[in-house]
């Protein structure tokens, strides 16, 4: 276990300084803070400034009323991008080219309000009342897009590192000396440990960042609650992705010898992670289908689509249960399975090793 | 002491070790020969735990090797490898540590050898920065670093320069003066029998001859009695079972069996003896012999 640990330190002290490694860091935490952005800036300023003309309206919420001597003046501070429109005694809306609808509808409200308070009318505004789960059903699938995004980047950018790694021992027959010292599942297990480690570092930095983003943004608001399970769930089923991904990476890539012959022996691996990743973005959309549940049970399509899934809508325990039960025996397969090949061709360098020959 | 005994290994159809015995003394080197593809890597590579024999075992100390013995080893295989892009001292820190020493231990260890290397200059560059003869020398600091109580290098000598050559031979004799066995393998004959106090010569996956170097020179049937003799008559020679060649005046008779006292008679009677003695066969002709 020391051995194993001593590998896995190994992996991260080299990789942890490399510039590609820092690149994906950064990449990734500006992508989730980018997105994390994107409502605010789509939905408008939150307070929209308004020249005023003549009489100044009663209060309205999100707008901040100035007064200004004559329609000039309201029309320079226009130009000049002081106010994002005008109103000209209590009588007309000016603006600089089309009016923000919802400034519109504001003042148009509250000038019809104005009017019917003063012919003595009362009208009782209508009462909204929703689902509770309704209530946060854009903002969850909103995530569960965005998780299943950072997922997939992840999880292959991991294994492929994985893979690389064991190619790089095996074509530089380094891996002769390493095995001379310490045995072939310690190598195999500390390569996964490391790398995993330093996918797990950059899974917190992604969502540390994005929490602190929708904190900023103010959009923390409208998570729904459960966030922190939502949080820790994503972990654990990442560790559980990860470490069947980068088994069957580790496998693969022992049975070549050259980094050109790697794309082309992972292709199984890839077609099967494209696979999870398009059936979990298809459970971020419509997290209560048929295939959704289906496959949130079914390894390893379970390993993305269960968070994501998880994510979108409430899932009940035992299905949970259920679905991380059957991934934990999929990855102790994978890991048992992998670790066989590996020992079996990760010395045979030369020609690609066939996968049947290595495990049988 | 380190027995190699009765190893098997077949890959496929093609049987590589056929029975492959010997034994390493404390303190002996031991060198390795035989032609490319005799079997020389694959006994090796058994040796250290790389490949496992389909039959036969390797003991030290009279009782089979585990895996925490074999982590006492160094080794340097054929196909040198190291990681490219690390640096010096961390490649060997790491190495060292893997063969489970301590942490401080590995940093002294590392330090201690990088200075003895010549490599102190060297020693925060990525390895793949480093000249052949540098790279060289990082691989032989990640073998020697734990201070291994067996050394196993599989062609050790191959590419290097003459001062090198030397440079290593110092180290391998003061390892071996330590009480560690030490078993090559080389091509270079020369160089074993000036090194070697035992040699084995291994010949399609089956030992051929093996022992130390002087007896199997001086073994019988081996050494050959050298006569030169100046101004004889021909024929003086005919009485004796041994070949003659003139050459400028001189007859040169070599003889492999007969009574040496016998034959210095002959010869005095003859002419003028300007050479009697035994000839011991090189490494070279022994091996030539063997093999054949």
């Amino acid at each position: 276990m020391n051995t194993l640990l001593l590998v896995a330190g190994r992996e991260i002290r080299t990789r942890i300084r490399t510039r590609s490694f820092i690149i994906s860091l950064a990449v990734s935490a500006l992508l989730v803070v980018g997105l994390a952005f994107v409502p605010k800036f789509l939905s408008g300023p939150d307070t929209y400034k308004v020249a005023v003309v003549g009489p100044t309206p009663a209060a309205v919420e999100n707008i901040a009323f100035t007064p200004y001597p004559d329609e000039a003046a309201a029309r320079a501070a226009l130009a000049g991008g002081d106010a994002d429109a005008a109103l000209i005694d209590d009588r007309k809306i000016v603006s600089e080219g089309e009016l923000d609808q919802r400034l519109g509808l504001l003042l148009e409200n509250a000038h019809r309000e104005a009017k019917i308070k003063s012919s003595g009318l009362v009208i009782t505004p209508l009462q909204v009342e929703t689902g509770a789960d309704a209530q946060y059903e854009g903002v969850r699938t909103g995530i569960a897009t965005l998780l299943v995004m950072v997922l997939f980047f992840l999880l292959i950018y991991s294994a492929m590192y994985v893979a690389m790694g064991v190619v790089e021992e095996k074509s530089s027959r380094i891996v002769e000396i390493l095995l001379a010292a310490v045995r072939p599942w310690q190598l195999f297990g500390g390569k996964i440990v490391g790398l995993g480690t330093l996918g797990l570092i950059n899974l917190g930095v992604v969502i540390g960042a994005g929490l602190a983003a929708a904190s900023a943004t103010g959009l923390v608001a409208d998570l729904p609650p459960g966030m922190t399970g939502i949080v820790i769930g994503t972990v654990l089923w990442f560790v559980l992705g990860y470490a069947f991904f980068s088994a069957l990476a580790a496998a693969f890539g022992s049975l070549v010898s050259r980094q050109e012959e790697l794309n082309s022996v992972l292709t199984p691996m890839t077609t099967l992670m494209t696979l999870t990743y398009l059936v979990a973005y298809f459970a971020a959309v419509e997290p209560m289908g048929t295939l959704a549940r289906v496959l949130s049970i079914v390894p390893p399509f379970s390993s993305m689509v269960m968070p994501v899934r998880s994510a979108a809508t409430e899932v009940p325990v035992a299905e949970i249960a259920l679905s991380a039960g059957l991934m934990v025996v999929a990855v102790v397969a994978v890991l048992l399975a992998g670790a066989r090949v590996y020992n079996r061709a990760v010395l045979r360098t030369g020609a690609r090793v066939k996968l049947a020959e290595a495990l049988r | 002491m380190l027995e190699v005994q009765d190893l098997r290994k077949r890959f496929g159809d093609k049987v590589a070790l056929d029975g492959v015995g010997f034994a390493v003394q404390p303190g002996e080197m031991f060198g390795f020969v035989g032609a490319n593809g005799a079997g020389k890597t694959t006994t090796m590579r058994i040796v250290m735990g790389v490949l496992q024999a389909d039959s036969g075992e390797v003991r030290i100390e009279g009782r089979a090797l585990t895996g925490e013995d074999r982590r006492r080893f160094g080794y340097m295989p054929e196909e040198r490898g190291l990681y490219q892009k690390m640096n010096v001292a961390d490649q060997i820190e790491y190495f060292s540590r893997l063969h489970g020493m301590s942490a401080t231990a590995a940093r002294a260890a590392t330090a201690e050898l990088i200075e003895r290397l010549g490599l102190t200059e060297r020693r925060a560059s990525a390895v793949e920065a480093l000249s052949l003869g540098n790279q060289q020398r990082v691989q032989l600091a990640v073998a020697l670093v734990h201070s291994p109580s067996v050394l196993v290098l599989d062609e050790p000598f191959s590419g290097l320069d003459p001062l090198a050559v030397d440079a290593l031979a110092e180290v391998l004799k003061d390892r071996s003066a330590s009480g560690v066995p030490v078993i090559f393998s080389s091509h270079q004959l020369d160089l074993v029998e000036r090194l070697c106090d035992s040699v084995g010569i291994i010949s399609a996956g089956r030992m051929v001859a093996s022992g130390p170097v002087d007896e199997l020179r001086d073994s019988e049937g081996r050494s050959v009695l050298k006569v030169v003799v100046r101004g004889a008559a021909p024929g003086w020679a005919d009485g004796l079972r041994g070949q003659v060649t003139t050459d400028g005046g001189r007859d040169v008779l070599t003889v492999e069996d007969g009574d040496d006292q016998e034959i210095l008679r002959t010869a005095v009677r003859a002419g003028t003896v300007e050479q009697f003695g035994r000839q011991r066969p090189t490494l070279a002709e022994i091996f030539r012999e063997a093999v054949a």
